[in-house]
């Protein structure tokens, strides 16, 4: 299926959970923030959210700044 | 250090913002560090309580750690929407950042300008609006312009934050005397954000009464940026006292500091 991460358009298959996604990224987002579709997607849904087809996903963390 | 600071500078002089007494006056940005593992030593040496940090996008490529892991437990975190082009977008970005776990501080930044990078002063009163009303602690980087500043007080916001010169410049108070005009004339307190290159600087806006200041380019492009967090420590620890001291008059001719009489070679 086809989703959009962080702005790009990607392929994704099998068909996963945003926890899943992360896990097969390799990214750990112990202070990070998921953005589902325009809306923020709770920390203790990322384990039960199935990622569908044309899904938006915004996945964000902090970085330095001033 | 700390027993100096405190030791000099009255034990009650504390800033209070969103509910927070807050012992130091120096806010630090975290941008620009040569490595994470810097930023708590740099921390450590600033005294600083508020902290500044940007929202990115995870870059699959090169997965940064999360400069949340570098900072103290009981730093108040400020995270600012930088990116943002409008207020819409700002407020999207602080509802974001709230629900990484970040408290509900929040700098508004909006800026459309690439080469100045100065923000959008009526964008910045809207999202500054729009979040008070959320429970938001709003702390807006503004243009400083006295009406501008009268709508973000009107708007809710917790302190104003007006530049000194363009972010990352480093050429100090370049627009100092609309600044002496905020402090003037706001109630809110005054926070000079971006441009203050020099410690000096930073005491100069203590002295003129800024609330505090925020720093980031100045410490962390440093030749030795831990260093110079201690200098703007006690920069900013001396204009304080300076300004609380209260700065005898100017005078355009020479008034003797030594007594006018008794010359030797009088009589």
């Amino acid at each position: 299926m086809q989703i959009i991460l962080n702005g790009e358009a990607q392929e994704l298959t099998p068909e996963c959970t945003v926890f899943q996604l992360l896990e097969n990224k390799a990214v750990t987002l112990k202070a990070g923030v998921v953005e589902l579709n325009g809306k923020i997607l709770k920390q203790e849904l990322w384990q039960s959210t199935a990622i569908s087809d044309g899904d938006s996903l915004e996945i964000l963390i902090f970085m330095g700044g001033g | 250090m700390n027993d100096i600071i405190q030791g000099i500078n009255p034990s009650d002089d504390s800033l209070l913002i969103g509910g927070v007494n807050l012992l130091s006056r120096l806010f630090v940005g975290t941008g620009k560090f040569s490595s994470h593992e810097i930023v708590p030593r740099v921390l450590e040496a600033s005294g600083s309580q508020v902290v500044t940090m940007a929202l990115r996008r995870v870059d699959w490529k090169n997965p940064q750690e999360n400069i949340l892991n570098y900072l103290p437990q009981n730093t108040i975190l400020l995270p600012n929407t930088s990116g943002a082009r409008t207020a819409e977008e700002a407020v999207r970005i602080a509802r974001l950042a709230q629900a990484a776990g970040c408290g509900n501080w929040v700098k508004i930044e909006v800026v459309q300008d690439q080469r100045y990078l100065l923000p959008d002063n009526w964008e910045t009163i809207r999202a500054t609006e729009q979040l008070a009303n959320d429970g938001f602690v709003v702390l807006p980087y503004m243009s400083p312009d006295l009406g501008a500043a009268r709508r973000l007080q009107d708007a809710g916001a917790a302190a104003i934050m007006p530049l000194g010169s363009p972010i990352g410049s480093n050429r100090g108070l370049q627009t100092k005397e609309l600044i002496r005009i905020l402090i003037e004339e706001i109630s809110l307190p005054i926070v000079v954000d971006a441009g203050i290159g020099r410690p000096s600087e930073a005491a100069e806006a203590m002295e003129m009464g800024a609330a505090a200041v925020l720093v980031n380019t100045a410490i962390a492009t440093a030749g030795d940026p831990v260093f110079m967090a201690q200098a703007f420590r006690l920069a900013v620890a001396a204009g304080r006292l300076g300004y609380l001291a209260g700065p005898g008059e100017r005078r355009v001719t020479a008034e003797a500091s030594s007594p006018l009489t008794g010359f030797l070679q009088e009589g």
